[in-house]
C-alpha cells in the first residue's frame, strides 16, 4: 500500500464525520424540506414563470438549497484534515508531501464517490417528479441541471474544490495562526479588488459579462478545475514548511 | 560503532530567542539515552528537529544516515511520541489501528498487553482520555511500532509511579528482545537512571554533557562533616557547591575519589555520598563556565 493510500486512509480510519455525519445531515434536511413540500401546494404555473430562472431551466422551480450545506461539509473536512489530523499524521513518520498528496487524494475520491451518490439521488428526483411534491433538492438550476455526467462532473469538482481550498485554509492557520489567517482572507479580498479595479480601467466589464453569461456548466466545471488545481499548488507550496 | 543520530552545529532560533545553541552530538546505534535538562531547555525542540516536525536555522541533522526534514525513507523508521501529541477525534483503537499501518515492524499483540497494562480501551475517544492515559496511548504506539529510532519527548506526563514502572519494564524487555535506538527526554532522572546507557544534558540550548552513564557514577561526591575536616578534605578539589550550618559543612566535589581518599575522609569522620544523575544535572548549569568542565568531558569520554 502506497504512502498516499496510507494517508488517506488515516483519514477515514473512523469515518463517522466524511460518512455518517454529512449523509446523515443530508438525509436529515432532506426530509423536513420534503415534509414542508408535501404541506405547500404547488403554486401557479403564473408565480411559477415569475420564478423566472427555473422555469427557465425547466425544473419544477421549487428549490430547496439545501445541498449547500453538503458542499459546505467539504469546504469543513478539507480545514479539519490539516488543523486536526496533521500533528498524528506527521507522527506517523509521514513527510508533510506525502501527507498532503494522501489528503488530497482523499479530497478527490471522496469527492468523486459523493458527486455519483448525488447524481443518482438526482436521477431518482427527475424519475419521481421532484420525489412526488416537486421539489428540486438535488437539481441545482444552471449548476447541477444537466446531462448525468456532468452533474457528476460538477458536483465532483466543486466538492473537491472546496475541500482543496479548505486545506489551504488549515495549513494556513496551522503555519501563522490566527493573524496569517485573516492576512490570508485580506490578500484574497485584495486580488479580487485588484481584478475588479483593472477590469474597470480596462473598461472590460462588458466582456466579463459576455464571458459568464456565454459560459455552459460544463465550461464553469472547467474553470473550477482549473482554479482547484491552482489552490492544490498554493497549499503544496505552504505545507512544506509548516510545523507542528 | 555507528551513529543513528548525528547533529552537528545545530541552532535553532525563535523570534527573540535561541532554543538550539551550536548543538552537536553523536547518538549511537542500538542504545538507550537519557536526553535530561530543565523546562525550556530545547530537549522538545530539539527531537522536533530529529522527527523533521520543525525545522533548524542553521547546522546540520541526520538520522539513520540522512537529513530527516521531509525524507520519507528516515522518517517511516522513527517514531516520535510527544507529551502533547495532538491526536484527531478518533478513538483510542483507531488510532491504534492508523498507526499498525505505517510501520512493517508493528506488533499488535505488544500493543494489546501494554493496552491491558495500562488499562486503556480501545473504544474509549481519545479527547475523553486523562492527561496520563494520553501519556499511556503515546507509549503504546511508540512501543508496539518498533521503529529503529525511536524518540520519547516525556512519555509519562501524568502517569502515576506503578504504570512508570510499567512503561520501563516494557521498555527494557522489548529493548532487550529488540534492540534499537532510543532517546528519551525526562524530567523523573533518578527514576529513569537505570534505564540510560548514554546520557546527555542540554542546558540553555547548548549540549553540557554527553557521556556514558557508568561513567557519571561517582563523578561527583557530596562531602559533609564537621567545617574543619570538611576543608581539609576538599582542599585542593574542585569544588561546585557549599553549604555550611553551624559547625557542620556540605560540599560537592567533583572528580572520582581513590581509596587513599575514601580512607582519609573516613578518618576524618566525613560522610562521603555520591552524586545521583539528577543532582548532576541539577548543578548542570554551573558545568560550562566552570574551570573543571573540561576535567567532567575527560571523563565522559
Amino acid at each position: 500500500m502506497s504512502t498516499l493510500v496510507k494517508v488517506a486512509r488515516y483519514h477515514m480510519v473512523q469515518p463517522y464525520q466524511y460518512l455518517a455525519l454529512t449523509w446523515g445531515i443530508l438525509a436529515f434536511t432532506f426530509v423536513v424540506n420534503l415534509v414542508i413540500f408535501g404541506l405547500v401546494p404547488v403554486s401557479h404555473p403564473a408565480a411559477a414563470t415569475a420564478n423566472g430562472l427555473a422555469s427557465a431551466a425547466g425544473t419544477d422551480g421549487r428549490y430547496t438549497g439545501a445541498l449547500s450545506c453538503f458542499f459546505i461539509f467539504f469546504l469543513v473536512f478539507g480545514v479539519q484534515s490539516i488543523g486536526k489530523s496533521l500533528p498524528f499524521g506527521l507522527a506517523l513518520g509521514v513527510s508533510r508531501r506525502s501527507y498532503y498528496a494522501g489528503t488530497a487524494l482523499l479530497a478527490v475520491a471522496l469527492a468523486f464517490a459523493d458527486g455519483l451518490v448525488l447524481t443518482g439521488l438526482q436521477a431518482i428526483e427527475r424519475a419521481t417528479n421532484g420525489w412526488g411534491v416537486h421539489m428540486s433538492f438535488f437539481r441545482v438550476v444552471y449548476l447541477l441541471d444537466g446531462p448525468w455526467y456532468l452533474t457528476w462532473l460538477t458536483s465532483s469538482v466543486g466538492l473537491a474544490l472546496l475541500f482543496i481550498y479548505g486545506m489551504w485554509f488549515g495549513i494556513v492557520y496551522r503555519r501563522w495562526s490566527l493573524a496569517g489567517t485573516v492576512a490570508f482572507i485580506a490578500a484574497q479580498v485584495t486580488v479580487l479588488l485588484a481584478a475588479a479595479l483593472v477590469v474597470t480601467w480596462a473598461h472590460g466589464w462588458t466582456g466579463v459579462g459576455h464571458f459568464f453569461t456565454g459560459l455552459t456548466a460544463a465550461g464553469l466545471t472547467g474553470l473550477l478545475a482549473v482554479l482547484a488545481l491552482a489552490l492544490l499548488a498554493g497549499g503544496h507550496a505552504t505545507i512544506r514548511r509548516a510545523t507542528v | 560503532m555507528t551513529s543513528a543520530i548525528s547533529v552537528a552545529g545545530l541552532t535553532r532560533r525563535y523570534r527573540d530567542q535561541v532554543a538550539l545553541d551550536d548543538v552537536s552530538l553523536e547518538i549511537e546505534a542500538g542504545s538507550i539515552t537519557g536526553l535530561l535538562g530543565r523546562n525550556g531547555a530545547g530537549k522538545t525542540t530539539l527531537l522536533r528537529i530529529l522527527a523533521g516536525q520543525e525545522f533548524p536555522s542553521s547546522g546540520s541533522v541526520n538520522v539513520l544516515g540522512a537529513p530527516p526534514a521531509e525524507n520519507e525513507q528516515v522518517l517511516r523508521r522513527m517514531m516520535f511520541v510527544r507529551e502533547d501529541q495532538a491526536y484527531p477525534d478518533i478513538r483510542v483503537g483507531a488510532a491504534l489501528r492508523a498507526a499498525s499501518w505505517f510501520y512493517p515492524n508493528w506488533d499488535a499483540g505488544l500493543a494489546d498487553s501494554l493496552m491491558a497494562d495500562f488499562d486503556l480501551r480501545p473504544t474509549k475517544a481519545i479527547k475523553r482520555l486523562s492527561r496520563g492515559m494520553r501519556s499511556a496511548l503515546g507509549i503504546v504506539i511508540g512501543l508496539a511500532a518498533r521503529a529503529e529510532v525511536t524518540l520519547f519527548d516525556e512519555p509519562y506526563a501524568g502517569l502515576d509511579a506503578v504504570a512508570r514502572q510499567v512503561f520501563y519494564d516494557r521498555l527494557l524487555a522489548d529493548y532487550a528482545e529488540r534492540p534499537r535506538t532510543i532517546l528519551l527526554s525526562t524530567h523523573l532522572i533518578d527514576e529513569a537512571a537505570a534505564l540510560f546507557e548514554t546520557v546527555v544534558v542540554i542546558d540553555r540550548g547548548r549540549v553540557v554533557l554527553e557521556a556514558a552513564a557508568d561513567s557519571l557514577r561517582g563523578v561527583a561526591t557530596t562531602v559533609s562533616g564537621p567545617v574543619l575536616a570538611v576543608d581539609e578534605f576538599t582542599a585542593g578539589r574542585t569544588v561546585w557547591n557549599r553549604r555550611r550550618l553551624g559547625a557542620q559543612a556540605s560540599v560537592v566535589t567533583v572528580g572520582q575519589l581513590d581509596e587513599a581518599s575514601r580512607a582519609r575522609a573516613r578518618s576524618l569522620g566525613l560522610d562521603l555520598v555520591p552524586l545521583t544523575l539528577q543532582q548532576l544535572v541539577v548543578h548542570a548549569d554551573g558545568w560550562p563556565a566552570a574551570p573543571e568542565a573540561a576535567n567532567l568531558e575527560g571523563v565522559g569520554a
